[in-house]
């Protein structure tokens, strides 16, 4: 089957990871499945941005990170949401939401 | 901002550990890859190639980490430092010129921090010093200022000024010390009991006066000085309860004082006795007065003490409208007091002049970098042809400036260190002990900040133009020319043009301030006294009241003492006076004219008056302007007579001759006749106004306390001793002070502006010799630029002064464009010195224009070697470049 693959617009990736860490703390790895699977595959986060954008976040201070044991027993490093990120998701999802909806408007009516 | 660099930092230290965490982070991510892809059915080996296409190049990821976390900048930071240091020892003429520049210009401005930090900026030696205040009077409707209260004033502001917690009179004397040892006369002052308490200084040793030590007859004790104690009394540890003879009285001494206690407004004193006034004094409000310093109360502040003491001064001025009429206490600062008697106004100006001094230096540095920078254009190119981002070559540059100028910052600390010693050996000996904050002046904590951050501040700010118009680049431009030199374009070379007229700018500025100062110092040495100084000595005598109570007595041996003087080989002429210039010592009274009504206490006219011998204006050279000098026949019994001078004569009589004239003087309202005018004398200071003189003869009003002057012809050292011996064989008891050349005292007062004209001249030599290099620079760099033009102009038959014009004339412009521009901006900002200036008019076009002409002058000679370069370009090889 034919797979639709979409890169990601500069900067979502950013606001991608912000919201799935609102489900709780995550692995990095977990991290890309579920947003592969709620995009259902069309999302693909490619491991050489998907890091540098954790650390990037982490250096930021909008998710912090820790190590703690996976489901099978192995240590991970956990990615959670700080309240400085919560904010930041905030103010990037309501960005977000506006870009799309005025791109929307003019592809709709142009 | 900030936890991002702590984040950055954090990483740097703890490398290891993150580099290991980032290696299990993405094994797991791989792995668990791997475990996901065997889930959905692959083969062991097929999953692990899958997971690593997916994953893609390990080491790039990493190295993409590096970058979120920013680690690398500091990588590039230590990579940068490394290859700035080798480019810097690549060019050793470059740098060490360039460190050179600095060094000047730093370590000038350390020296002059460091005295600036010792005068204006620390506090005073003594505790809690900010709450130290002079008290001052000034007179509301006529303007004048006086540091000194009368006893009544005093005692009305210590008992009625609640915003001040102690309260002390002083006045600078001289005492006789003698009975034990050789009979000495010492500087000293009387203070009040509270003096101590009130700079919140104990004596070392014994104690400080008791309030009851005030009142005469309780007054009989004595603090000395550290210095006093090792030198006349060898450190005896049990001085304290001593009796020593002070002005021919038996007085205990109750305490030493610690090492190096001075305050600086009185000189160095070294004995202090108690202030004891008689009631009379104690209620007396006009006529002597007293210095008066204080301590505020800690919840207090100036403004507020002001008002407080505004008030006190109304009320005074309500209760005693005779003397107190118009009359305003106020306290000021006593460190600000201090400064403005120390210099603080001329260390102010010093510190401009050397920070212009430095933007010369920084603004030649800068220049020599952009030229440097443009030689090295190729190199540059190549970097961002390479893949170098404009941002990482500019940071390049700064860095190269950065560690330049810190080069520059430390060879300028031991600049600074040099000029700092050389500054204080030119500090005379006499006046040592008693500036403020004397031997404090170091290398603390505040001069090395403040040199490195200077250095640092001027590395950033002048590196930057070079390091921006440098990664500027037109990359295509740069690397399609084929020669080896290369020109930044026109950019550079117009940067670099500003840089210098901007440099010449301000050296004029510097150069005419400082021949101002340089002026001002000499109009005050070369002025007239009013006497000639050469040769000269003079000794002073106090004679003790309970010894010399009758004024035959007192007479008697200051005669026999010049009759003994007079009988020494090489002595032309001697003479005694109350009052010998340059000692600090005299008298002021009260006078008017006889044929005029009593002037009320506010509009009293006071003259400073002297007992003289009659040779006095003979030995001192003083010129008689009309009457006559005084003579052996003005003597006790016959008429009073006066002499004054020609300021006062032209105050009172200024259309007749006062000669036949008759005089009030003081409360005693004794009356004189005029004999004669002299031509007014200097007492103080050289740049003094003429101040009222009135003379009185010698006999006639014979003082305890009086100078000997005698004028040699021959060695004075001998001479002193000689003196010496003469008023000893009057009276072996009698103690001398020490034995002083009048034109060395006038020395000693001229130090502060003989320093002050000697840095000025150096620092003005300074700006111009970088000033010079400075179009040096630009017209050499310029020349090797255009060599090729300069070949085809030569091909086309350029004579040799057409070629001379052309690079003088280039130079010249620059350099005429700066010279306009400084000297404008001299004329506005040289006006503000005029306070610490003598008979200079900042206006005075002289300066201006010699400073001009002077500064075109430089600028044609430091074209002069470009030029002739210029001349010597072979026009075959200069074509050849092309």
């Amino acid at each position: 089957m034919a797979e639709l693959k979409l890169e990601l617009p500069q900067g979502t990736l950013d606001l991608l990871i912000l919201r799935t860490l609102t489900l709780g703390p995550e692995h990095g790895w977990a991290i890309s499945e579920r947003i592969q699977q709620i995009s259902k595959k069309v999302l693909q986060v490619q491991q050489g941005s998907l890091y540098p954008a954790l650390h990037r976040l982490e250096r930021r201070g909008w998710i912090k990170a820790r190590w703690s044991t996976s489901e099978n027993n192995r240590r991970a490093k956990y990615y959670e949401l700080t309240r400085a990120g919560r904010k930041q998701l905030e103010v990037e999802e309501s960005a977000w939401r506006k870009l799309a909806a005025a791109i929307a408007q003019v592809l709709e009516t142009a | 901002m900030l936890s991002d660099l702590l984040y950055r930092v954090r990483l740097l230290f703890r490398r290891q550990r993150v580099e290991s965490e980032l290696d299990e982070e993405l094994r797991f991510h791989f792995e668990h890859q791997v475990e996901a892809n065997l889930a959905s059915g692959m083969t062991a080996q097929e999953a692990r190639r899958q997971a690593r296409l997916k994953f893609g190049g390990f080491d790039q990821l990493k190295q993409e980490l590096h970058d979120a976390h920013g680690v690398t900048f500091f990588d590039s930071l230590a990579q940068d430092v490394r290859f700035a240091a080798r480019m810097l020892l690549r060019a050793p003429g470059f740098t060490l010129v360039a460190v050179l520049t600095l060094a000047l210009g730093i370590g000038t401005n350390v020296a002059i921090f460091s005295f600036v930090d010792a005068w204006l900026i620390k506090g005073l030696p003594f505790p809690q010093s900010q709450q130290l205040v002079v008290v001052k009077a000034r007179d509301i409707k006529k303007g004048w200022i006086g540091n000194i209260l009368t006893p009544g004033d005093f005692l009305s502001l210590r008992d009625q000024a609640a915003p001040l917690s102690s309260i002390a009179a002083w006045d600078m004397r001289d005492f006789n010390l003698s009975g034990d040892g050789t009979p000495e006369r010492v500087q000293g002052a009387r203070v009040s009991a509270s003096f101590f308490e009130t700079l919140g200084i104990t004596p070392m040793l014994g104690r400080a006066f008791l309030p009851q030590e005030e009142r005469l007859g309780a007054n009989h004790v004595a603090i000395i000085s550290r210095g006093l104690w090792a030198s006349r009394f060898a450190s005896d540890p049990r001085i304290v309860g001593r009796k020593i003879t002070v002005d021919g009285e038996t007085c205990t001494i109750v305490g030493v004082a610690p090492a190096n206690f001075q305050l600086p407004l009185m000189g160095a004193a070294n004995i202090w006795t108690p202030m004891a006034w008689t009631d009379a004094q104690r209620a007396s409000r006009e006529g002597v007065g007293y210095g008066a310093i204080a301590r505020m109360k800690p919840e207090s502040n100036l403004s507020a003490a002001n008002m407080q003491l505004k008030s006190i001064s109304a009320q005074l001025e309500r209760d005693f409208p005779a003397t107190n009429e118009n009359e305003l206490f106020y306290l000021a600062s006593l460190r600000d007091e201090i400064a403005q008697e120390e210099g603080g106004d001329q260390v102010l100006v010093c510190f401009w002049i050397v920070g212009l001094v430095l933007l010369i230096a920084c603004a030649n540095v800068a220049n020599l970098m952009i030229a440097r920078a443009s030689g090295r254009a190729k190199e540059i190119a190549v970097r961002s042809a390479l893949g170098a981002t404009r941002r990482r070559i500019a940071r390049q540059l700064l860095t190269e400036s950065a560690i330049l100028f810190s080069l520059g910052g430390a060879a300028g600390l031991l600049f600074g260190v040099l000029g700092m010693s050389w500054i204080d050996s030119l500090v005379p000996g006499r006046v040592r002990g008693y500036l403020v904050n004397y031997g404090h002046v170091d290398l603390d904590l505040l001069t090395l900040a403040y040199a490195f951050g200077l250095a640092f501040v001027c590395g950033i700010i002048f590196g930057l133009a070079p390091a921006l118009q440098a990664s500027k680049l037109d990359l295509n431009g740069v690397l399609k020319e084929a020669s080896g030199h290369i020109s930044s374009g026109k950019r550079g070379m117009r940067m670099r043009r500003t840089f210098v007229a901007g440099e010449v700018a301000v050296a004029v500025v510097v150069l005419i301030s400082t021949a101002f100062l340089v002026q001002s110092f000499v109009h005050m040495a070369k002025a007239d006294p009013g006497f000639r100084p050469a040769h000269l000595i003079t000794t002073q005598v106090d004679l003790p009241k309970n010894k010399y109570s009758a004024d035959a007595q007192v007479r008697a041996f200051f005669n026999q003492g010049l009759e003994r003087m007079r009988a020494l080989p090489q002595v032309e002429s001697a003479s005694v006076t109350r009052s010998v210039p340059f000692t600090g010592l005299g008298d002021v009274e009260k006078i008017y004219r006889a044929d005029r009504p009593v002037p009320a206490p506010n509009d009293a006219i006071y003259a400073q008056y002297s007992a003289i011998t009659p040779d006095y204006f003979l030995t001192l050279g003083i010129p008689l302007r009309s009457g006559r000098a005084f003579t052996e026949a003005d003597d006790t019994g016959t008429a009073n007579v006066a002499i004054i001078n020609e300021r006062l004569r032209k105050q009172l009589w200024p259309d007749v001759d006062p000669v036949g004239q008759q005089l009030v003087i003081g409360d005693a309202h004794t009356v004189v006749s005029i004999v004669g005018v002299v031509g007014d004398v200097k007492m103080d200071r050289m740049s003094e106004k003429p101040r009222r003189e009135l003379y009185l003869p010698f006999a006639q009003a014979p003082p305890r306390s009086a100078g000997f002057v005698i004028r040699s012809s021959g060695n004075d050292e001998t001479l002193a001793a000689a003196m010496r011996d003469a008023i000893w064989s009057v009276d072996s008891q009698q103690p001398v002070s020490k034995v002083s050349r009048i034109d060395s005292l006038m020395a000693d007062v001229l130090a502060p502006d003989l320093i002050l004209s000697q840095l000025a001249g150096f620092f003005g030599l300074l700006a111009v010799f970088l000033g010079a290099i400075g179009i040096y620079g630009v017209m050499a760099n310029s020349v090797a630029q255009r060599t090729s033009e300069i070949g085809i102009r030569m091909a086309l038959g350029a004579s040799p002064k057409q070629l001379v014009t052309l690079v003088v004339g280039e130079g010249l412009k620059l350099a005429i464009i700066g010279i306009v521009a400084g000297v404008l901006v001299a004329l506005a900002l040289t006006r503000s010195m005029a306070s610490i200036l003598y008979n200079v008019k900042t206006s005075d076009p002289l300066i201006f224009t010699a400073v001009a002409i002077f500064f075109a002058f430089v600028a044609v000679l430091a074209c002069g070697i470009p030029a002739w370069r210029a001349l010597r370009v072979d026009p075959t090889i200069a074509l050849r470049y092309e």
